[in-house]
């Protein structure tokens, strides 16, 4: 590495966002815009009779309903994976004879202002005939997505087993709340046919081959731009059924249609993550090797599949084995429809889920055979690399002991138990998909000697503006304000696959490295061993340009999260002491953005643990449509965090780099269980641990 | 999130806002509750009475012993002053609680007490103070007293056309300690449940807020702890009525945390 790639270097991008000189969506103020407001629906499940609109309300300029978008906008399409069973059936663009969740978009009003749009829309009347609500995964007859994998030799592996340990876990349904709720503009030029889409996204590519497929329209026929973006985690991957409304309302009108959800709508009709249970059995023998698994898992879907609400449980399924060699795995998703909004990728998407099944599993095999649950993991940790698992994942490098050993020294185990209070110590290992397919890069020498790259991977949070331009500048041996970065505008960028996954180095990262290697190659090229600068060889051959497409299979990042808390005996509060994350994440850019992943990921993972939940009633009406429902962490509950890196590069792609984004909210929730488990002396309790759920499971535990 | 239409009116006076009250009217002071409440469109006024510019309501003064504290007072400045933290520290303690920093500096006392939120710091409070709540009409002025002021979850003694402007603190006995203790899901976020306490030698005000659908003096409590009981034995008396058994726990031990922090 040069002088700084692998520098903890403060965030160039952060003066401009913390001075306001930004431009999100809803700073985009087309002049003639017509503003929607959506009616949705107040029912969890209903059939949709007439929909009554007055002949005439002030201020509105449309109202439209499925039945005006017959023949112009299609169902969202659904993205399936390799070896399961998914219904194509996807997410309406508004509500056609049925509504399955409170909150889905049923008819659009378009009004001169956002508010005319909202008095408009409670003019509409909509006839619902109430139907019954299914609201558990395991109450519901329709299996929208299926996968089952058996591998080894499961049934021998539990029968000959010394022991078999079961446990029963849930993870509650989460609400994303970036800071900035979701939002699209789009107008239409008729004489060129060119469609343009302003949209809060994770990226520009996903929204484009979304609006293509929705409108049935060539791509080259759409422009994209994602202006800044305050936050995602996960919720503006795939498009949203909103954004396709506003598309097809710019086309069929003619005017410049924006929508800028409000906090309400972001809250009920966002994607939702997690919702998932599951029924877990260890086979160990007599010295505690894990012989195999055997796990059913039961994912609540919603009412619908929105582009990658498939994708998530799966991940969950395929990461069963975790940091363990087993041999054997018998593993078994099924994604049900309830009438609840959809589920899809958030932070995680899957992988907090299948750490804390496997690990809380692991930590109550530990309990029942008597072994220290270290000394148990130890027994059994994956140590060779490439490993093969028995689901069919490669993990491509990774040192998981060292990873344990350091979280265990860092968090400092704790156990304590006086009138007063409980203190418990737990830890959880996790292991993660992360990168996979492909991103791109171009790299332009400017007539000035500075050098623009354009990257298909654009940040909302990550920090790529400082990291790309850290190794870019590196690789040409010149300084970072002298490389400029362009990203998430589709007339401009290369085309990429986009930022999720925690793929933005490996991928994204690796595409710009190897665009500028080309271009430097070009630039030696040109000097042909002169003493010129930038400037210089940019006069002698204007408009040098060099791109990249970097494919690589999945890399698999790891870690080791310990956590030490205390449960309050009088009240049942639970406080985390202290967290320690480690993370390997292989080769890192910026320690001081990968160890700001980290601290931010462990938030929303302690969020996960103390106070989230999106909870329905027994009808099926959300419960968390503000922040009065739906909580979330502040400062004065992140308890200390400490953070060890273990680089163990991976041999994927030339920077060694894996993904840290999802880490902490991966690591921290198993870690934390385990030590509200230890605490409670082995009484299980899941997520979110309230106080109430705790002062009970303590009048449990002391009999 | 747009409020349906309402008319607006912002009085300079209290002469001047009193006929503007009635069913169809809100009050606007802080805002910090009517707003969300009108953006949801949970409450739909016909007209807003914004009272903010009626200067004569905000003070804080003491006289006599009692102190007086005007309605539009923001929360703010009652947890800054320092007369209140000398000799009404359980207002103090308690205001400290109230949502966040950016809420207390718009929120005002008069909104709080008015809105009746079950989960609200002050009210608990000024039952503990043994407070009272000053109201005016066209027709009238009356005062009535802080525990008879609550009647339910956002719901109040005062009649449609009453405006409140003022609270009424009489001041704690000599030697009187003070403790407020609650639990809230996070920092700022509105309390699970809470505890006032006042305690001096043969005399004792204590209040439970999260205990039911209003704040409740706790008088089988107060009795026996001004008759020498121990503060365990006083906070299981003043949450006996709790009828979920965490909910009560958790009552009980906020209890017997205000009472010995009131102790000292």
């Amino acid at each position: 590495m040069g002088a700084l790639a692998g520098r903890p270097l403060r965030r160039r991008e952060d003066e401009r966002i913390l001075r306001g000189r930004t431009r999100y969506l809803d700073d985009i103020d087309p002049p003639g815009a017509a503003h929607v407001a959506f009616v949705r629906s107040p029912f969890a499940h209903a059939r949709i009779g007439a929909i009554d609109v007055p002949e005439e309300i002030e201020g509105v300029v449309a109202v439209i309903s499925a039945a005006e978008l017959e023949g112009r906008a299609a169902d969202l399409p659904v993205q399936g994976f390799e070896g399961g069973e998914v219904s194509t059936e996807g997410h309406p663009v508004l509500a056609r004879g049925e509504v399955r969740y409170a909150g889905q978009p049923v008819a659009a009003v378009l009004a001169e202002s956002r508010a005319a749009a909202e008095d408009g829309a409670e003019l509409v009347e909509v006839d619902y005939d109430p139907l019954e609500a299914v609201l558990e995964a395991r109450g519901s007859e329709v299996t929208m997505t299926r996968w089952h994998r058996v591998s080894g030799d499961v049934e021998r592996a539990f029968e000959s087993a010394a022991h078999v340990t079961r446990a029963r876990h849930s993870l509650p349904r989460l609400a994303p709340v970036p800071m900035e709720p979701r939002g699209a503009i789009a107008s239409y030029d008729e004489a060129e046919d060119m469609l343009t889409v302003w949209v809060s996204a994770q990226d520009s590519h996903r929204q484009l081959a979304g609006l293509a497929k929705v409108l049935d329209r060539p791509e080259e026929s759409i422009h994209v731009i994602v202006p800044d973006v305050g936050g995602a985690f996960g919720s503006k991957g795939a498009p949203a059924p909103e954004t396709m409304l506003v598309a097809a309302a710019a086309i069929a009108t003619g005017r410049t249609v924006k929508w800028a959800e409000d906090r309400e709508e972001n809250f009920v009709a966002s994607y939702q993550g997690r919702g998932v249970e599951a029924e877990v059995e260890l086979a160990l023998d007599a010295n505690g090797t894990m012989l195999a698994v055997r796990a059913r898992i039961w994912a609540d879907l919603g009412g619908y599949l929105m582009p990658t609400t498939a994708i998530p449980s799966h991940t969950t399924a395929m990461l069963m084995c975790g940091v363990y060699d087993i041999r054997a795995a018998d593993v078994q998703v099924e994604g049900r429809r309830t009438n609840k909004v959809p589920t899809g990728p958030y932070r995680g998407a899957g992988r907090p889920e299948a750490a804390y099944f496997l690990e809380c599993t692991v930590d109550a095999a530990a309990r029942e055979l008597g072994i220290d649950p270290l000394e148990l993991r130890r027994r059994n940790l994956v140590r060779e690399f490439p490993y093969e698992t028995a689901l069919g994942w490669t993990y491509d490098s990774g040192d998981y002991a060292r990873c344990l050993e350091l979280a265990e020294e860092l968090v400092k185990p704790e156990r304590h138990d006086d009138d007063a209070r409980v203190v418990g110590t737990g830890f959880g290992m996790y292991v993660e998909r992360a990168g996979g397919m492909f991103e791109s890069a171009d790299a332009e020498l400017l007539p000035d000697g500075r050098v623009l790259v354009r990257s298909g991977s654009s940040p909302h949070g990550q920090g790529h503006d400082t990291t790309f331009a850290q190794l870019a500048a590196d690789r040409l041996g010149i300084a970072m304000e002298d490389v400029e970065l362009r990203f998430g505008d589709s007339k401009e960028v290369p085309r990429g696959a986009g930022t999720f996954a925690s793929r933005s180095v490996a991928m994204g990262g690796s595409a710009v490295v190897q665009a500028v290697d080309v271009l430097k190659e070009k630039i030696a090229a040109v000097s042909a061993g002169r003493a010129m600068s930038l400037r210089e060889v940019a006069e002698a051959e204007p408009g040098i340009r060099a791109s990249a497409r970097f494919e690589s299979d999945l890399v698999f990042s790891s870690g080791a999260y310990g956590a030490v808390v205390e449960i309050d005996r009088a009240t049942g509060r639970l406080r985390v002491l202290r967290l320690a994350a480690v993370d390997d994440a292989g080769t890192i850019v910026n320690p001081l953005l990968a160890e700001g992943q980290v601290i931010g990921g462990s938030a929303q993972g302690l969020g996960q643990c103390l106070v989230e939940e999106a909870l329905y009633d027994e009808e099926g009406n959300p419960t968390f449509a503000s922040f009065v429902g739906y909580s979330l962490l502040t400062a004065a509950e992140m308890p200390p965090v400490e953070t060890a890196f273990v680089e163990s590069p991976s041999p994927l792609n030339p920077l060694g780099a894996k993904g840290i984004g999802e880490g902490g909210a991966i690591g921290t929730p198993a870690a934390v269980a385990n030590a509200v488990a230890d605490a409670l002396g082995g009484v299980w309790v899941d997520p979110p641990f309230t106080d109430a759920k705790l002062w009970r499971a303590l009048r449990e535990a002391s009999g | 999130m747009k409020p349906a239409a309402f008319d607006y009116r912002a009085p300079a006076s209290v002469d001047e806002a009193l006929p503007l009250l009635g069913l169809d009217s809100a009050v606007l002071a802080g805002g910090q509750s009517l707003v969300p409440l009108l953006n949801l469109r949970l409450a739909r006024p016909e007209l807003v009475v914004d009272v903010n510019g009626i200067a004569e309501l905000d003070y804080i003064h003491a006289d006599d012993g009692v102190l007086r504290i005007g309605a539009l007072t923001r929360q703010v400045t009652l947890e800054r002053s320092e007369l209140v933290a000398t000799r009404w520290p359980l207002l103090t303690k308690a205001v400290r609680l109230v949502g966040h920093a950016q809420i207390r500096t718009r929120g005002t006392v008069g909104g709080s007490v008015a809105h009746a939120d079950p989960a609200a710091e002050l009210p608990a409070a000024l039952i503990a103070l043994g407070a009272r709540i000053h109201l005016r009409s066209p027709r009238r002025a009356r005062a009535i007293s802080a525990s008879e002021f609550f009647l339910g979850p956002l719901h109040t003694a005062r009649e449609p056309d009453e405006l409140l402007v003022e609270v009424e603190v009489p001041e704690p006995p000599e030697g009187a300690g003070s403790g407020f203790a609650e639990h809230a899901r996070t920092h700022g976020d509105f309390a699970t449940a809470g505890a006032a306490a006042v305690v001096a030698a043969g005399h004792a005000g204590i209040a439970l807020l999260g205990a039911g659908p209003v704040p409740v003096r706790a008088e089988a409590a107060e009795r026996a702890l001004a008759g020498g009981a121990e503060p365990g034995e006083a906070a299981t008396l003043a949450a006996q009525g709790v009828d979920d058994e965490h909910r009560r726990a958790l009552c009980t031990e906020l209890a017997r945390r205000a009472i010995e922090e009131a102790l000292g």
